[in-house]
């Protein structure tokens, strides 16, 4: 059950190459795909669910050609968009309905069976006769697994769920998502840092629609043991150190200083204190090697 | 903020295509119709031709106004979208917190919309202008460019009506954020406005109907109802009284309107929101997640993509979006509205005379459909726009396009949601018509027949619209762009005939109708109807599978990627489909353009109208060549109703009454398959096999006082699959012999009659008949020019089960090899002119004198036949009583179906009557209406008088001795019956017909005595004349006079009486103070002007009244083009002006005698009544008059001409309350 993405590419109309010779292998378990605001993650995820067809390149799923052979991948698939809307005046119970049709299942009592569950997974049961246009951010992000599970899919993929909820449904939502991803692939899109560190096993980063590091969270951590050094500076001098140093990221404290974390194979200079590497490092070392040089 | 808001708002609609795509839509409609209405395709269609100015200000009015009406679909999708679109995309959330205040938003969105919506009209101004003068366009017909009735169009109509529309549609859509709930709003408000113009289309309400039409049309029409063409070519509209003030009334309704979307708007999220359906059904929840973490274990389920598993899933997600537009108060709206409205529309059905129909079935459907048509195509085009684009719209269709659900299950669920929806609306107006049945306790419910109709026929109908529905607007991202292509594909297909598209094969959805009577059911039509549609089915399907094809499923595409995917898509299997229903679509189209093209010529209206020149250039020269006449006709006509053949032969015996030798014989035939023998040596010399008049020669002349004998043999050529080539009816066969037997000599009936178009292909002017007083034009009756009076033998079969009828008296009836046959013998003579029926009759018998009475009926249709019966006695009473005796001894109504027309005509001795003109009428007592199947059967009975007995010569104004005299005599017979105060009714309606009907001449009108054979004048104007003749002079010495006439021409021979010999009659006993009532009725055509401007009364110390009265007379002449004249010659008009007064008063001298009336009150069974206190002629010499008088009773109105006797083009001012 392996994701083969071979050679693929997307440019639009506006001349934006969102996806740029991409490859990509991702098997069983989360996939943490990261990237900023316009890298190309929607585009990535929107191209492997069928909505829109790439110029070139292909993609397989456990033996089905995608691009080819879309509706047979679709039986598989389980999609949740960056942002969805619904049929107004609907209740969850009766969109589910709606969605358990489209996605094949023929019977009543098996839909009735089905949403049951998925309504008890999401938590959402006591409120499937509400109207989902009325849910709260949080409620619809859990409405969209919901229909996402119908059809048992083998292959789930959700572009940045945990954006603008609260901490307490973000929590529960990255939950099921992680019960969910147990027994098939999730491509999980996202830009904070966090989402990947808890919840992927697999991850890569994305920046200009190129693939910048395919690693794993623990891994990448590790190949940089040793190499991140930290420093509280005062903010006036945030120029010079970033001039001279590789600053990957920089935080304030509460008195105004910063503290700046800098990439280094030894340390690099004696006032700079050797820190446990974090996957942000990992994710700004992608992203800054991937810039363009400039003179 | 405004500027910001109004600018930013402009720039957005200049960017986008779709406003560019109206403007392009409007401009060509608008070329298209203005330079068609100018003649542009006269090369390849009829000519347009005629007298009347096409660019008069009223013209620009007509056209302009008209294309504008387009511009309402517009409004929703414009004007509410300028503020929608904040809600839609949400910006409504950013938007409101900003701060400007609520009246520079408002204001903003709605002006610029209203820019917008002003430019596109402006475009079609532009359009018309150009249409008018396009190079090709007959500059006859077009007049001097006028910018200043664009204008006023622009001003005066147009633009307000955009600001109410806008406004109304405004409102609706800020308050319920629903584009949709803005189209239902135009087509309710279309529906409501069309039915209140109709309701109160009445005389006495037009002032009314004036003040509320929203549109300012009927406004106008107050004011230029009864323009003649001259006046209607030369006037600029007018801008005064009612117009003003139902202007300022509807911008005023605007303003309010505004006034409270300003009012009750506020920057708030979301929407008013009315609930209708709520469902809450109990059941018990145990919640079981309680922790953050459960484990997934989805339980077993099937999936299924079968092919019957989709199908149902396409039953079911169809549920989904039936529900979604049923459920939905737009929809709701729609539906309560049209069945109201169907209601009402339902309870004016077919007024004649101010009578309604009984509510029989077919009746019902009719009208309840005709209101609904364009709602449920509306409401197709919409809700398909919304159907197919609801995931987009929604922003569900990310989820939507992922699942496994192939693309036909998508657009299926679609259709079959968009069909339910077309068969609930089908169902309303089911339930329309029955709710209104059982309301007027008509219990025969037909509910088979509205099923039928409904749900198979006319539902076949609307779901090929709604695939047509489905494939635009599957290609066209935009539902309103979509609606809009719809809604000009569905107005404008018809009328591609007008630029010489003809044929239904070519305009989607168009083909002949289905039509039903009670007789013949719908007879062959249905037929037809189902072939036609069966081939637009097929071509439904086809725009189907190409909708399957362009489907979008996922990102929207460009047009590019969408055709590449179109190619990707279209496999060997779609491949295969769309070749088999191509074969069956081309198969269908391609036999029915075979039967029509190529087995049998088709005419084009161009081709026609060539054949009529043609007609005229080669055989005109035989016109009035010597030609034996016919003087007996034996004819055998079987008629075979199950396979609608019929074949027939016959005998004429001709006689050579001229006093010259006659060698050639001109034969005037139809194109059915026949055969001709002379009994005596002829030869062809000429056959003409598309005009189908064939000369031959006689061996030897035939010499004065010879006879001559043609037999000849007629059928139909073979009915086929797709075509019906015989006039037979399963059940109603109603044929004459015109229609199927040759005629002698040349016939100027199909001449063209138009200059202009004659001036078009090198023909003369022409004066259509010769003038009366020509004594070399009376050699033939208006009916027929080869023959006079004929001896008449006819032997009628038809299937057994029939009864076929011929004019004469059976003589024998006999049934052989499982036909019934029928020989009738005529004992006197007759005109050649006679028609056969046959249906399965029951008959109605009775007796009046000697003559025996007998009504042929379709059984269920027994409602007014005592109606009947005593008409037909009336009228022979009256008529022989008054003119001379009947000639026969038997008088026959037979009915047919409605589909033969709604008409009766009277032949010798049987009179067909059609199902739909008195059968069915509901004439109720109380109501306003005349007893028209009563005045009707008196009125043809008349016929065998006036017509039958005394026939007109061949010339200008025959029909007055015709037509005008039944109509006096159905009148007359009507006021000794029911009394002179039921004549009022029956005046108005005639009144108002006359001058309504007047305004639609496009060559000439001339006075009644010279009159061309217009209804209008014959029937409408013949019957005021005659009535106020009588009344003048009395009816008695009128009536003397022309039983004296009558007594003088009937039954005679060449030369035929004229009208002025009528006339003439009539002079004698006229006395001279009233000669000038012979000039103004009879020789020109004259109107009065007559009002009352002032009256007062005081009661007397004797108890008496003083009533002082002050009213104006005045009276004009109009030319034979409607052009006002106020004087016999040059400088003896007489004029009256006031210093009140802009213009005067202008007036052909007087002498004339008026009527005064002054009315009381009375009570007669509790109801008050109008009693006459004073009624008496005046001698009028001057415009203004003062008179004073003194009646016994309380005056209650006083009037000038109070019954409406006298021609007056404004009769709501004879009357005044006191």
């Amino acid at each position: 059950m392996r994701l083969v993405i071979e050679n693929l590419t997307k440019t639009y109309k506006n001349g934006v190459k969102a996806i740029d010779n991409l490859n990509l292998e991702i098997g069983t378990g989360m996939f943490g795909l990261l990237g900023p605001n316009g890298a190309g993650k929607s585009s990535l995820m929107r191209t492997i669910a069928t909505l829109q067809s790439p110029d070139g390149g292909s993609i397989t799923f456990d033996g089905i050609n995608v691009l080819k052979n879309p509706m047979e991948f679709r039986k598989t698939l389980g999609y949740l968009p960056q942002s969805f809307g619904v049929y107004p005046k609907m209740s969850a119970e009766d969109l589910l309905d709606y969605f358990a049709t489209l996605k094949g299942i023929s019977s009543k009592a098996d839909r009735q069976k089905i949403i049951k569950e998925v309504l008890e997974i999401t938590n959402l049961y006591e409120v499937r006769k509400k109207y989902v246009a009325g849910y709260s951010g949080g409620m619809k992000q859990r409405f969209g697994i919901a229909q996402l599970l119908l059809n048992n899919p083998k292959l789930i993929i959700v572009d940045e769920p945990t954006a603008g909820l609260d901490p307490a449904e973000r929590r529960r939502f990255l939950n099921v998502l992680r019960e969910v991803g147990t027994n098939s692939t999730v491509i999980f899109s996202t830009h904070i840092v966090e989402d990947v560190k808890e919840l992927c096993n697999e991850m890569a980063i994305l920046n200009g629609g190129r693939i910048l590091k395919h690693t794993t969270p623990l891994e990448s951590t590790k190949e940089i043991e040793g190499q991140i050094w930290t420093k509280s500076i005062d903010r006036d001098d945030l120029e010079k150190h970033e001039a001279e140093y590789n600053v990957l990221s920089s935080n304030y404290n509460e008195d105004n200083s910063l503290n700046i974390r800098v990439f280094s194979e030894t340390q690099p200079s004696e006032d700079f204190i050797a820190t446990k590497p974090q996957l942000d490092d990992v994710y700004f070392i992608a992203l800054k090697q991937d810039e363009p040089v400039t003179a | 903020m405004f500027s910001t808001i109004f600018t930013h708002e402009l720039k957005y609609w200049f960017k986008k295509p779709a406003f560019y795509i109206y403007a392009a839509i409007l401009f060509i409609i608008s070329i298209f119709f203005s330079a068609a209405s100018a003649g542009i395709f006269d090369s390849i269609t009829v000519s347009v031709g005629g007298n009347k100015i096409v660019n008069s200000p009223m013209g620009i009015y007509g056209m302009f106004n008209g294309m504008s009406q387009l511009i309402f679909f517009l409004l929703p999708s414009i004007i509410g979208v300028t503020i929608f679109r904040d809600y839609k995309s949400e910006m409504h959330s950013i938007l409101y917190s900003y701060p400007f205040t609520k009246a520079s938003y408002l204001f903003a969105k709605f002006l610029s919309g209203l820019i917008i919506v002003t430019l596109l009209v402006f475009v079609i101004g532009l359009a018309v202008m150009i249409g008018f003068r396009l190079p090709g366009t007959n500059s006859e017909i077009v007049g001097a460019f006028n910018f200043g009735s664009y204008l006023h169009s622009y001003l005066v109509y147009i633009i307000p009506n955009l600001i109410l529309f806008g406004a109304i549609v405004f409102a609706v859509v800020t308050f319920t954020r629903n584009i949709a709930a803005g189209f239902i709003t135009v087509i309710a408000l279309m529906f409501i406005q069309g039915l209140t113009q109709g309701l109160l289309s009445e005389e006495e309400n037009r002032f009314l109907a004036g003040l509320i039409d929203p549109y300012g049309n009927a406004s106008l029409q107050y004011y230029t109802r009864y323009w003649t063409l001259a006046e209607q070519n030369d006037l600029s509209l007018p801008f005064k009284g009612l117009i003003i003030y139902n202007r300022l009334l509807w911008l005023g309704v605007a303003g309010v309107v505004f006034g409270l979307v300003y009012k009750y708007f506020s920057f708030s999220q979301s929407a008013i929101s009315l609930s209708f359906f709520k469902k809450e059904k109990g059941e018990r929840v145990t919640k079981k997640n309680f922790g953050g973490i459960t484990r997934v274990q989805l339980p077993k389920v099937n999936y299924n993509f079968s092919f019957v598993e989709n199908l149902k899933a396409a039953w079911k997600l169809a549920k989904v979006d039936f529900k979604y537009i049923v459920k939905a108060l737009p929809f709701i709206a729609i539906v309560l509205v049209g069945l109201i409205l169907a209601l009402i529309t339902l309870s004016e059905v077919g007024n004649i005379l101010g009578t309604k129909t009984l509510p029989v079935t077919w009746k019902t459907l009719q009208s309840a459909t005709g209101a609904f048509v364009l709602p449920i195509n509306l409401i197709t085009f919409l809700y398909a726009g919304m159907l197919v684009h609801r995931g987009k719209m929604a922003k569900a269709n990310h989820l939507v396009d992922v699942t496994p659900t192939p693309n036909w299950v998508l657009w299926l669920s679609k259709l079959i949601a968009l069909l339910k929806v077309q068969l609930i609306l089908l169902a309303v107006v089911m339930l329309s018509g029955v709710i209104y049945q059982t309301y007027k306790g008509f219990y025969n419910f037909e509910i088979t027949h509205y099923m039928y109709e409904l749900f198979v026929l006319q539902f076949l109908h609307f779901a090929i619209w709604a695939l047509m529905a489905l494939f635009i607007q599957t290609l066209v991202g935009n539902a309103y762009l979509g609606l809009f292509i719809l809604l000009v594909l569905n107005i404008g297909l018809p009328l591609l005939t007008l630029a010489g598209v003809e044929q239904s094969i070519f305009k989607y959805n168009q083909g002949p109708s289905f039509r039903y009577s009670d007789m013949n059911g719908y007879g062959s039509s249905l037929r037809s109807y189902l072939i036609y549609k069966t081939y637009w089915l097929l071509g439904g399907l086809i725009l189907l599978v190409f909708t399957s094809l362009f489907w979008v499923r996922g990102i929207p595409h460009s047009f590019k990627e969408r055709l590449s995917i179109f190619k990707e898509r279209f496999n060997v299997k779609t491949g295969g489909v769309i070749a088999v229903l191509l074969i069956g679509f081309l198969g269908i189209g391609g036999n029915l353009y075979y039967e029509n093209n190529i087995k049998n010529k088709r005419t084009s209206r161009k081709e026609r109208e060539e054949q009529r020149v043609q007609w005229e250039k080669d055989y005109k020269k035989y016109e009035g060549k010597a030609q034996p006449r016919i003087v007996a006709v034996n004819v055998d006509v079987n008629i075979f109703p199950k396979k609608l053949d019929f074949n027939a032969s016959g005998t004429y015996k001709m006689i050579n009454k001229t006093n010259e030798a006659i060698d050639s014989l001109f034969l005037d035939h139809n194109s059915y398959p026949s055969t001709f023998e002379f009994n005596k040596p002829v030869t062809l010399v000429h056959e003409d096999t598309i005009q189908n008049f064939d000369i031959y020669q006689l061996e030897k002349s035939l010499q004065p006082g010879d006879s001559l004998e043609l037999n000849f043999t007629v059928k139909n050529k073979e009915n086929t699959f797709f075509r019906k080539n015989s006039p037979v009816r399963y059940n109603g066969t109603f044929i004459n012999n015109f229609q199927l037997f040759p005629r002698f000599g040349y016939q100027d009936g199909s001449e063209l009659t138009d200059n202009k178009t004659r001036k078009k292909y090198g023909l003369p002017k022409n004066d259509l008949k010769p003038h009366p007083s020509d004594s070399t034009a009376l050699g033939n009756t208006y009916i027929s020019k080869d023959a006079d009076w004929i001896d008449f033998e006819a032997t009628v079969s038809t299937s057994e089960d029939q009864i076929a009828i011929a004019p004469g008296y059976l003589q024998k009836e006999w049934i052989k090899d499982g036909r019934r046959y029928f020989h009738y013998k005529m004992d006197s003579k007759i005109l050649n002119f006679y028609a056969f029926n046959s249906a399965k009759y029951q008959v109605k018998k009775d007796k009046w004198n000697d003559v025996n009475l007998e009504i042929y009926y379709q059984k269920g249709h027994e409602y007014n036949l005592d109606r009947m019966m005593k008409g037909i006695k009336a009228s022979l009473d009256y008529n022989s009583k008054n003119f001379s005796p009947y000639q026969h001894k038997q008088v026959r109504i037979i009915e047919f179906p409605k589909t033969g027309g709604s008409f009766a005509q009277s032949f010798p001795n049987t009179i067909p009557y059609s199902e739909s003109v008195g059968f069915i009428a509901e004439v109720n007592k109380e109501d306003t209406g005349v007893d028209y199947p009563f005045a009707i059967t008196v009125h043809e009975l008349a016929h065998q008088w006036f017509a039958h007995q005394v026939i007109g010569a061949d010339v200008l104004g025959a029909t007055m001795m015709s037509e005008s005299m039944s109509e006096y005599v159905s009148l007359k017979v009507l006021e000794h019956a029911e009394g002179k105060s039921e004549m009022r009714k029956f005046l108005k309606k005639a009144l108002d017909g006359y001058l309504t009907q007047r305004t639609f001449e496009r060559k000439r009108e001339k006075p009644l005595m010279y009159n061309d054979g217009q209804g209008y004048i014959h029937y409408q104007k013949g019957s005021l004349v005659f009535y106020a003749l009588s009344d003048y002079i009395g009816e008695e010495k009128l009536n003397n006079a022309l039983k004296e006439y009558v007594e003088k021409v009937k039954f005679q021979n060449a030369p035929y009486t004229t009208s002025i010999e009528m006339v003439d009659k009539i002079r004698e006993v006229t006395p001279d103070s009233l000669q000038y009532v012979i000039k103004d009725m009879f020789e020109t055509i004259t109107l009065y002007r007559n009002r009352i401007t002032k009256v007062d009364s005081k009661k007397l110390d004797n108890g008496k009244y003083q009533v002082d009265i002050e009213f104006d007379v005045s009276k004009y002449r109009n030319d034979d083009k409607g052009k006002r004249f106020y004087g016999e010659k040059v400088g003896d008009t007489i004029s009256y002006k006031t210093e009140k007064m802009k213009k005067p008063i202008l007036s052909v001298p007087l002498a004339d005698y008026i009527d005064i009336g002054i009315f009381g009150e009375t009570e007669v069974d509790g109801k008050k009544k109008e009693k006459e206190l004073y009624l008496k002629k005046h001698k009028i010499t001057q415009i203004h008059n003062k008179i004073s008088i003194i009646v016994d009773e309380k005056p209650i109105e006083v009037g000038v001409d109070p019954y409406n006797k006298l021609i007056d083009t404004q009769s709501d001012d004879n009357r005044r309350k006191l």
